[in-house]
């Protein structure tokens, strides 16, 4: 590769052309070098969109006419949380990997405060069980519960990195919980798909205005 | 003046390597591979590179060891970023010069 050592040489606009060029050139890595270094919001918003709203319409649908959604809902709908749980953390990590300091730091606490929260979730449920939750307590407790704690990890999440979007997302999932566990089972499921499973997806489709915002401004700028 | 570009920063291999650095926060290091992937260059075409940039004081290389194999983890240094800050002002000015 060779030098551009001689474009100082060269007056007015072919200086300016030059200038350009290394403009753009910078600004095109250091775009890609964010998105390689960082988990793509767009792509964990959509897989959990889909998870959510696949996995709650599935057992919306089973639970017509019936107590219950049947087991094999329930199969479903577990299969999709967690083909989401192991896509965000697979994704995540191989973003993230090679990389030392505060920002690895704060988002190796991120990461633990996910698993700390629905681990000590899942035993508080079992607590409810022990006492003696009906099934119809454990469906609103185990929905409305999951969002308390998604909704308070993603305000966590929006202070640690300063991510106003994170907020907004985390804001509603606490609202989602808390209707779909005053609106009562079966309608529960139906929220949670709609409203929860549509949240994400419309979070998705805003981050992804705001990468080709972004971009697009940068293209403007680099014309000079 | 058009001779006021860092000749350190301008080659286009090294000023993609500053520019990727230059991206992360102030408190990060990059690890070398990482950092070779990221720029698509060869080992050998990067050390090459760095050692420029760690000479004239833009990078901090830091060799340590993660359990039992070494790492390198890279950084721009303050002057670094500061370097870089005055090259694209550089750039900016020519730019602006030019439509006149």
């Amino acid at each position: 590769m060779t030098d551009h050592t001689d474009s100082a040489d060269r007056p007015g606009d072919d200086a300016g052309l030059a200038a350009a060029d290394s403009l753009r050139l910078i600004r095109e890595q250091q775009d890609r070098a964010r998105a390689a270094l960082e988990p793509d919001a767009r792509a964990l918003y959509g897989v959990w969109g889909v998870a959510w709203l696949a996995g709650y319409l599935v057992l919306w649908s089973s639970v017509q006419g019936r107590e219950q959604p049947e087991a094999w809902a329930f199969w479903v709908f577990a299969g999709a949380i967690a083909a989401a749980v192991v896509f965000t953390m697979v994704h995540s990590m191989t973003r993230t990997a090679g990389t030392r300091g505060v920002s690895a730091r704060t988002g190796a606490m991120y990461g633990w405060s996910w698993m700390l929260g629905f681990l000590t979730f899942s035993m508080f449920l079992g607590g409810l069980a022990r006492a003696g939750a009906d099934s119809e307590l454990m469906g609103l407790a185990s929905n409305g519960g999951a969002c308390l704690v998604v909704g308070l990890l993603y305000l966590g999440g929006a202070v640690a990195f300063g991510e106003r979007s994170l907020f907004v997302l985390g804001t509603w999932i606490l609202l989602v919980g808390a209707v779909a566990t005053l609106v009562g089972l079966p309608l529960t499921y139906l929220v949670m798909a709609l409203a929860g499973g549509g949240g994400f997806l419309v979070m998705a489709g805003v981050e992804h205005l705001r990468v080709v915002r972004r971009r697009r401004a940068g293209e403007e700028a680099g014309r000079g | 003046m058009a001779d006021a570009l860092d000749p350190v920063i301008h080659a286009p291999a090294r000023l993609r390597v500053v520019a990727t650095l230059a991206a992360l926060d102030a408190g990060d290091e990059l690890s070398f591979p990482k950092l070779q992937k990221l720029l698509d260059m060869t080992a050998g075409n990067l050390s090459t590179h760095l050692r420029k940039l760690e000479d004239a004081g833009y990078v901090r290389v830091t060799k340590t060891h993660e359990g039992r194999t070494p790492a390198t983890y890279l950084a721009l240094t303050q002057h670094g970023r500061r370097a870089f800050e005055d090259y694209q002002e550089a750039l900016t000015g020519l730019l602006r010069g030019a439509g006149s």
